[in-house]
């Protein structure tokens, strides 16, 4: 135990003199979480899962518009609105083409006139319904940016499409409410008799009868927040910076052979077991400060700069103790590379391929289920998938210690099995 | 005694470094290492191990300190068996390495303190022992700077210090002295000097056959994974009627360079 504390408090020494490779260690994982986050906010919106700007030139200034935008603005549209006398079609169109917005509507002048006019065409008192045919519809011009993903344009056009529905429906229904009283009136028929008024109509229309409720299991009942890339990122990144830790640790085992230092190690009545877990007890003291820093920058820093404020509503325990296991899991791979590669040139040039290689596998970069079957399939070899899956599963999902016992004993396992590798590499290497 | 004895006989009681037969051959080597390598060094004897480039000097130090096993043979160090009992002869041998096996951004006592604890010292003793160490090494002053900002020779100072804090029994050098000055290297001398004096059993090599002579009571010269000749450097001079050592070291080495 003796020598596990003195190679631990060696590599703390060596550590806190190299105050530069400190800073990388913690400036790295911190600059790429707000960084990226910043990034994901905007592909958020660009997929319809934040608000997305419309932009709305109202030519007409009439109720058309004003109903377009009552229908929408309780949706995931958020309306700018151009001044009608200073923009026209042309500057709506160059906006949206020019990417400044994803999405541009315009109410042609004349829209609301002519929508009531064709309205009460449909029920032409005396000459019955007009015939489908001679109605003319009136149009809205929609603009989208041919830039957006797919989803957001038909999510987009489905909502506009949705809300000028419900529009013209409660203009028919008016319009019909309305024709059958008169009808009603020019038959002398009393009022009591009229079957249902407009207002009544109106009410029956909005009544809801058939209803879509999302399930979203205990995590509601935890107050655990829905995705966004903040719950996303912050262990995401956290877990790559301390994946990253790999290729100092790596440089430190290769450093002690260069400079004839293992050689005196390997003369001294001390097994490379300890040598090796004092190592990785310092260098998981590193990780689990990157991760806390990580945690910190998504609490205190986010809510500062636009973003959604980063939450742990439970589970501290086995939070701590994920970040952990993947700590060890991050230490066990760096004394493998340092111990399996002959220089650092080697050592850092694959210990970074494979870590970014493994974090874009287990879904660090791109969500597992936005991948391609294949590599979905693929993500479940690498450990950051099994540090974030666990991690999403106590943060999204609300599920306890024991449903991610799987993905922690991976995570241990592995260290296990590196430093194993390690030790009986150093032996082959003798 | 004439090289090879030494595989015929058990050591005696009084050896403290023994090998027999060992053979050592590397991966694409077609020559081996070591060839058949026998050894006897007696206790409190400062034995030096002399050869030319690719003689197996480094080897056979780095079998006789356990780095690495050898393909066949057997090591006793104080009369047991280097396999079976690694970890207690580990604690009665000193090896100081000719690469300078120091911590640079730590400073001296950092170094001391960390390769102590390894060696299984604390507490008091350990404080006691790294403080000789400083004194030994004369670096008491410079105890708190960091190795880097250190002179080759103080390095190599603190090097061997640093191979003597388990006050070991059998002490194994390998060229010690390279690259420094004739200060550092005299005040080495004296201290390894001293150190066989009270008792402690010194391996040597070096390239320096002056140095040999005037360190060492007994000489072996290796050359191709054998000791292929051994005795005192004035019984060597005699037997081989050769006027100095440097002669007889050519004589039997070849003056071929080995640059492989």
């Amino acid at each position: 135990m003796l020598k596990i504390l003195a190679t631990t408090a060696k590599e703390v020494l060596l550590l806190l003199r190299d105050r530069t490779g400190l800073l990388v260690l913690f400036l790295m994982p911190a600059i790429l979480v707000v960084v990226i986050t910043l990034v994901q906010e905007n592909v958020m919106e660009l997929t319809g899962q934040s608000k997305t700007q419309v932009l709305l030139l109202d030519q007409d200034q009439g109720e058309l518009g004003r109903l377009l935008r009552k229908q929408l603005e309780a949706g995931s549209l958020e309306f700018v609105v151009w001044d009608e006398k200073q923009n026209d079609v042309a500057d709506i169109q160059a906006a949206v083409a020019g990417g400044d917005y994803q999405v541009g509507i315009v109410v042609p002048n004349g829209a609301s006139t002519r929508f009531k006019e064709e309205t009460a065409r449909l029920f032409q008192q005396g000459n019955g319904p007009a015939k489908p045919e001679d109605i003319v519809s009136t149009s809205l011009h929609l603009f989208v940016d041919p830039g957006i993903m797919a989803g957001l344009r038909s999510g987009v056009t489905a909502q506009l499409q949705m809300a000028l529905t419900t529009i013209a429906l409660e203009a028919k229904i008016a319009m019909l409410s309305k024709t059958l009283r008169e009808t009603m009136d020019s038959l002398g028929a009393p009022p009591e008799l009229i079957p249902l008024d407009s207002g009544k109509l109106h009410a029956l229309f909005r009544q809801s009868i058939l209803t879509l409720t999302e399930d979203q299991g205990d995590s509601r009942a935890a107050g655990i927040s829905l995705y966004n890339p903040v719950q996303q990122n912050v262990p995401a990144w956290a877990l790559f910076g301390m994946f990253f830790t790999a290729i100092p640790i790596a440089g430190s085992i290769l450093q002690e052979r260069r400079s004839g230092i293992s050689i005196r190690l390997s003369a001294l009545p001390v097994s490379p077991l300890v040598l090796f877990t004092g190592k990785a007890v310092a260098y998981i003291g590193v990780c689990l400060c990157q991760f806390l820093l990580i945690v910190l920058i998504g609490t205190f820093l986010f809510p500062h700069i636009g973003l959604p404020c980063f939450t742990i509503s439970m589970n501290l325990t086995a939070v701590l103790l994920t970040a952990l296991l993947s700590s060890l899991a991050a230490c066990g791979y760096g004394i493998f590379l340092g111990v399996a590669c002959n220089s650092y040139e080697q050592a850092s040039t694959l210990g970074a391929t494979t870590v970014v290689a493994a974090a874009a596998l287990g879904g660090v970069m791109v969500p597992v289920y936005a991948m391609p079957h294949m590599m979905q399939r693929l993500s479940i070899i690498s450990p950051l998938n099994w540090g974030l899956t666990a991690f999403h599963d106590l943060l999204l999902r609300g599920y306890s210690l024991p449903a991610i016992l799987d993905n922690l004993g991976r995570l241990f396992l592995f260290f296990a099995v590196t430093v194993l590798l390690s030790w009986k590499l150093a032996r082959l290497r003798q | 005694m004439k090289p090879g004895n030494a595989s015929l006989s058990e050591p005696g009681p009084n050896v403290a470094l023994c090998a027999r037969s060992l053979v050592k051959r590397y991966k694409n080597s077609d020559h081996p290492a070591l060839h058949n390598f026998n050894l006897d060094v007696q206790q409190g004897e400062f034995y030096g191990l002399l050869g030319p480039n690719g003689a197996g000097k480094t080897t056979a130090i780095s079998i006789l300190t356990g780095l690495f096993p050898p393909d066949s043979g057997i090591v006793r160090i104080m009369g047991m068996v280097f396999r079976e009992r690694q970890n207690e002869i580990k604690q009665i041998l000193g090896l100081v390495p000719q690469n300078i096996g120091l911590y640079d951004k730590l400073t001296a006592r950092e170094n001391l303190t960390f390769f102590g604890k390894l060696c299984g010292i604390r507490g008091k003793k350990l404080t006691a022992r790294i403080q000789q160490s400083l004194v030994f090494s004369r670096l008491t002053e410079h105890a708190l700077q960091p190795v880097a900002t250190f002179s080759t020779g103080m390095k190599r100072r603190l090097n061997l210090a640093v191979g003597l804090l388990n006050a070991p029994q059998v002490l194994v050098l390998d060229e010690p002295c390279v690259g420094i000055d004739a200060q550092s290297r005299h005040l080495i001398h004296e201290q390894l000097q001293d150190l066989n004096q009270r008792g402690t059993t010194i391996l040597y090599t070096t390239h320096y056959i002056e140095e040999a002579q005037e360190l060492c009571s007994r000489i072996g010269i290796i050359d191709n994974g054998r000791i292929v000749e051994e005795g005192t450097p004035t019984a060597l001079l005699q037997q081989s009627g050769i006027a100095n050592l440097e002669d007889l070291f050519l004589h039997l080495t070849g003056k071929e360079l080995r640059d492989t």
